[in-house]
């Protein structure tokens, strides 16, 4: 709102300077976007009104809070007595169909003006606020919107088809020429004042070209109005006019408020273009609401605000702001709103009052706080500990967006899961949001690709996020997960089956070292390699992860390669292992115990054997084989066993591969020696025989 | 004729479902749709078939080509979606996990300040809560007292999901954390847990805003809300003040300047008198707004108003986290430029 300061000192009855205007009106509540000095020596202020203080809107209602805040008095402007002749009522009739979108609708006549330039004073006040001056009679209708805070507009009578204004909704289709200049089509909804035929104004955001003031213009029609908010907003919306008058109503005017105004403006006109005033004010609508009355307790107000403010200083401080009150007990103050003040419906209301007159810097502040302690959040520790384990991994945490294009997104939705995308106009193409983190991470890959970002060892990334989804019945299917991201190693040009490989190893060791750090030693994690459903993820190279721990044994998310269409999608031209992992279950298993035993006594013995399988042989399978025979009493002494590595070549033969495996055998009550684990391994080596068709390696 | 057709159509299909490699595919090929195929050895039989039952047979017969024939294409297809890989060994998802790393990497800067901030307020005794960011226009307008037509609630301001105008209960992404008040409010209630709550929800946000060097139209925010018996003003001005001595160093001021919102009441903005940065001066920051909790809010959850008041207040992460490590522009927070999150 453009404040002039001198326009703004009429109303005072001791004068503010710019600098104390700003300190008080930044206190109450009205804080100044800017505040410049004129040429002419005035400041013109913008100040903030939040949207519930539509009187402020106005030089009057800005006055009124310096004058409350200060103890100034408000001096209400005047105009001459003006000269009169005639019944409204012979001149004009006026007619309101919809008193719910138009609650009160008021009309003078003013006989004989003669349009020409405003006077000095209404006119360097509009420029002070950077309005152009048109003529005496618009500038008045301009002059008190930004005095008073009540939008008004003009007719010319004459132009009026029927000596008539009708308040209805709009025809389909209905033209109407607005002041702008441009030609409307209306909608029903619409709201407008019309003569016995036509549209005359866009009823509370525009007038109409029809009956515009002209310089011949001899009668004239004085609307003040009230609107339905939403109605205005609506229209004012859809044909994409922003006016002053649209503002105030879109904020709301109380009906009681268009009595002096409609009288102030009459006589402006009057005062500024001659003529005659018609006796009385034509008025239809739903009857004037009457005043509101609140009541309000000092114990309460005491209770919100923190310090006890006796019953006459509460009193005092809400009659500045033209709140009537009398005391009706001790604890019960009764006060009657004024007009203008819609946003005061209620106690609390009143203690805003209250606490904004007297002034937020009076509350006190205790150098002690009172607390009750609780224990630590286990969720917030584990994600620490968890993303702590993955930055020590060489992880980067990304932030990313939660919208993708519906191409980023559909690879990623599991069988099942519907996407779910935003209003269409709000992002475009990108208004997909997630069902998984991994198109968040892909898309940020992309971008240190483009940006040519070297790192050593390869990118990686996580994120932890909501994704979305939606199930059959249109269920939100939120939940929010760990991904995480690391390029595979390249030892050429191109990624071999065994950099692809060692990514799905590495992108296991993040997974493995994660759900350790969160479910403890005793966890275990499993990779299931069948068909995720998602078609993001290379078929044959990924699959299922299970976690395991004393509470049992669940699926939590996916690890392994992006499918070669993902790739391309993201624009990547090297193969990138990925995970992705429900995090409440993760955080839900923190803290995760311990595992405690003796530690061992004796020195132990470490075999490797290396033995040549088929291709199609999984590290799984020799697992198997060593956990069955490991429970065997022969095999007591076998402590561990753990893979070493894969090694294909001519050594081992065409699709075959050898692979390493070491084995530690430790008695507990004595050192071993080497005859005594020999048929221990043999026996290993008999069973691989004859269970996976293995051979030992030359 | 007609029951071996079956039979050869079922384990044909099932052999082919096994056949993982292209090698066992081609094998496939030959033995059932090859020119020296099974397929091709029933046809000559037709002509053995009796006359009536021909046209059955031979529909039969071509029902189970068009089948396989499919059958082989889309598994062909699937195999050959790695088809480089398929040619070599496989991808082995049972060999154990491997750790190797060059570099350690860093958290995010949002979410470090996220962390910072919660730390400071979990001194205060406040405890995180969550909600989720796909809501509705109940939990984020109508119990936060926003009633329908209110401007806020335009659908060019907000990235609704549903239609607004069409929808009984549009769902949206929030667009303030002040959600996560209403849901914990709700739940502790159900549950008959409090109050007293006290909680602070760190969380993202949506916004259409046009992106520039400081808006973005996602963002994180974080609230504070603390309801209990006999919480005032100025439990709330001295909770900020605590707050910023602690994350900003023992000479910040707090003020509190009056504003709107329509779940607090009286409401307030509050600004801190901080140095961000060691080589600033102090000054005055807007940092984000306040209030006691509107008694139509705490209604909707069903607190009574008159025996429990609160707090809330809520604050951009991002622009704090920029002004506090001199972040020139918020893009740059989004776009994750790993030569970026080393500066931070």
């Amino acid at each position: 709102m453009n404040i002039s300061l001198q326009w703004l000192n009429r109303y005072l009855s001791e004068p503010v300077a710019a600098s104390e205007a700003e300190e008080i009106l930044t206190h109450v509540g009205f804080p100044l976007e800017s505040s410049t000095e004129t040429e002419r020596g005035d400041w013109l202020m913008d100040v903030e009104v939040t949207s519930n203080r539509g009187d402020c809107l106005s030089h009057l209602g800005v006055a009124r809070e310096i004058a409350a805040k200060t103890g100034r008095t408000l001096v209400m402007p005047s105009a001459p007595p003006p000269k009169r002749a005639g019944r409204v009522g012979e001149f004009l009739a006026l007619a309101n169909e919809t008193p719910d979108a138009c609650p009160r609708f008021t009309a003078q006549v003013i006989r004989n003006v003669k349009v020409g330039p405003s006077p000095a004073w209404i006119r360097d006040a509009l420029e002070a606020v950077g309005q152009r001056s048109i003529s005496n009679i618009v500038d008045v209708t301009n002059f008190v919107t930004l005095e008073l805070g009540n939008p008004c507009h003009v007719f010319d009578l004459d132009k009026l088809d029927g000596r008539a204004l009708r308040v209805r909704y709009a025809r389909k289709g209905e033209p109407l020429k607005t002041l702008d200049g441009k030609q409307r089509t209306l909608v029903e909804t619409d709201l407008v004042v019309a003569d016995a035929t036509r549209a005359q104004s866009l009823a509370g955001v525009i007038g109409g070209a029809d009956s515009e003031v002209s310089a011949s213009t001899v009668n004239v029609v004085l609307e003040m109005a009230t609107w339905d908010p939403a109605t205005i907003r609506r229209a004012a919306r859809r044909l994409g006019i922003r006016t002053d008058a649209g503002y105030r109503f879109e904020r709301g005017v109380h009906p009681a408020t268009l009595d002096d105004a409609a009288r102030r403006a009459g006589e402006l006109i009057v005062q500024v273009a001659g003529g005659e005033l018609a006796e009385g004010i034509l008025s239809e609508g739903r009857p004037v609401p009457k005043l509101q009355i609140v009541e309000l307790r000092p114990s309460r107000c005491a209770a919100i605000i923190g310090h006890a403010i006796p019953a006459g200083d509460i009193i005092a401080m809400l009659r500045r702001l033209d709140i009537d009150i009398s005391q009706r007990d001790e604890d019960t103050l009764v006060c009657e709103i004024p007009a203008w003040r819609i946003d005061l419906e209620r106690e609390i209301d009143l203690i805003e009052e209250v606490a904004r007159i007297r002034g937020l810097d009076t509350i006190e502040v205790s150098e002690r706080l009172p607390i009750a302690i609780r224990p630590p959040q286990a969720t917030e520790r584990a994600t620490r500990e968890l993303t702590g384990v993955l930055t020590g991994m060489g992880f980067y945490e990304a932030v990313t967006f939660t919208f993708v294009t519906p191409a980023q997104a559909a690879p990623f939705a599991g069988p099942g899961v519907g996407l779910v995308k935003v209003d269409d106009e709000r992002r475009g193409a990108d208004g997909t949001l997630r069902p998984s983190v991994l198109p968040g991470l892909l898309l940020c890959r992309r971008a240190n690709r483009m940006a040519q970002v070297e790192q050593p060892g390869g990118v990686r990334l996580f994120e932890i996020s909501a994704t979305f989804g939606q199930d059959s019945k249109g269920e939100s299917l939120e939940a929010r997960r760990l991904g995480l991201l690391l390029d595979a190693p390249l030892s050429g040009k191109r990624a071999t089956h065994d950099d692809r490989q060692t990514a799905v190893r590495m992108a296991r060791g993040a997974v493995e070292a994660v759900v350790l750090a969160m479910a403890g030693p005793r966890a275990r994690v499993s990779i299931e390699p069948k068909q995720t459903g998602v078609p993001a993820w290379e078929s044959g190279a990924s699959g299922t992860v299970w976690m395991e721990t004393d509470k049992g044994r669940r699926a939590i998310g996916t690890l392994g390669l992006m499918s070669k269409q993902t790739l391309d999608l993201f624009e990547l031209e090297h193969p990138v292992g990925c995970a992705e992992l429900e995090i409440e279950p993760l955080l839900a298993a923190y803290p995760g115990g311990s595992a405690i035993e003796p530690l061992p006594a004796f020195p132990s013995i470490e075999r490797d054997l290396s033995l040549v399988v088929a291709e199609n042989v999984p590290w799984a399978r020799f697992e198997a084989l060593l956990a069955r025979i490991s429970k065997e009493r022969e095999m007591a002494l076998l402590e561990s066993s753990r893979f070493v590595g894969v090694y294909r070549g001519e050594q081992a033969g065409k699709g075959k591969k050898s692979v390493t495996l070491r084995m530690r055998f430790r008695a507990a009550d004595r050192t071993l020696r080497h005859e005594e684990v020999d048929p221990q391994v043999a026996r290993v080596i008999a069973e691989a025989k004859s269970e996976l068709n293995a051979e030992l390696r030359a | 004729m007609l029951a071996e057709i079956e039979s050869i159509e079922s384990g044909a299909l099932a052999e082919l479902a096994a056949a993982s490699d292209p090698d066992t595919l081609e094998s496939w090929r030959q033995a059932y749709i090859g020119p020296k195929g099974r397929l091709k050895g029933l046809m000559p039989r037709l002509k053995d078939v009796p006359p009536a039952d021909k046209p059955a047979v031979g529909q039969r017969l071509n029902a189970l080509k068009s089948t396989l024939e499919s059958a082989f294409d889309s598994r062909k297809a699937v195999l050959g979606a790695g088809a480089a890989a398929a040619s070599g060994p496989m991808i082995d998802l049972s060999e154990p996990g491997l750790l190797r790393s060059e570099t350690v990497a860093r958290r995010h800067i949002i979410t470090r300040v996220r962390d910072e901030l919660v730390d400071v307020f979990a001194r205060m005794g406040f405890q995180v809560a969550d909600g989720p960011e796909l809501e509705d226009d109940e939990h984020n307008f109508i119990k936060l007292n926003i009633p329908p037509n209110h401007p806020a609630r335009e659908p060019i301001d907000n990235f609704y999901v549903d239609d607004p105008r069409t929808t009984t209960r549009p769902r949206m992404l929030r667009s303030q954390t002040s959600t996560v008040q209403i849901r914990t409010m709700e739940r502790m209630i159900a549950e008959r847990s409090g109050p007293p709550i006290k909680i602070v929800s760190p969380g993202r946000v949506y916004r259409p805003d046009t992106v520039d060097a400081t808006h973005s139209f996602m963002f994180h925010q974080i609230e504070g809300l603390y309801i209990d018996r006999g919480v005032t003003m100025q439990d709330l001005k001295s909770t900020l003040l605590h707050f910023a001595r602690a994350y900003f160093g023992p000479n910040a001021d707090v003020r509190l300047r009056p504003s709107f919102f329509p779940f607090t009441e009286p409401s307030a903005e509050f600004d801190m008198k901080i140095r961000l940065r060691p080589e600033q001066p102090e000054r005055w920051m807007e940092l984000g707004g306040c209030g006691m909790v509107d008694p139509a809010v705490l209604q909707a959850c069903g607190i009574d108003s008159e025996q429990w008041t609160g707090f809330a207040f809520g604050f951009g992460i991002e622009r704090l986290a920029m002004g506090k490590y001199g972040i020139p522009d918020i893009r740059l927070l989004y776009q994750n430029d790993i030569r970026f999150l080393n500066q931070v």
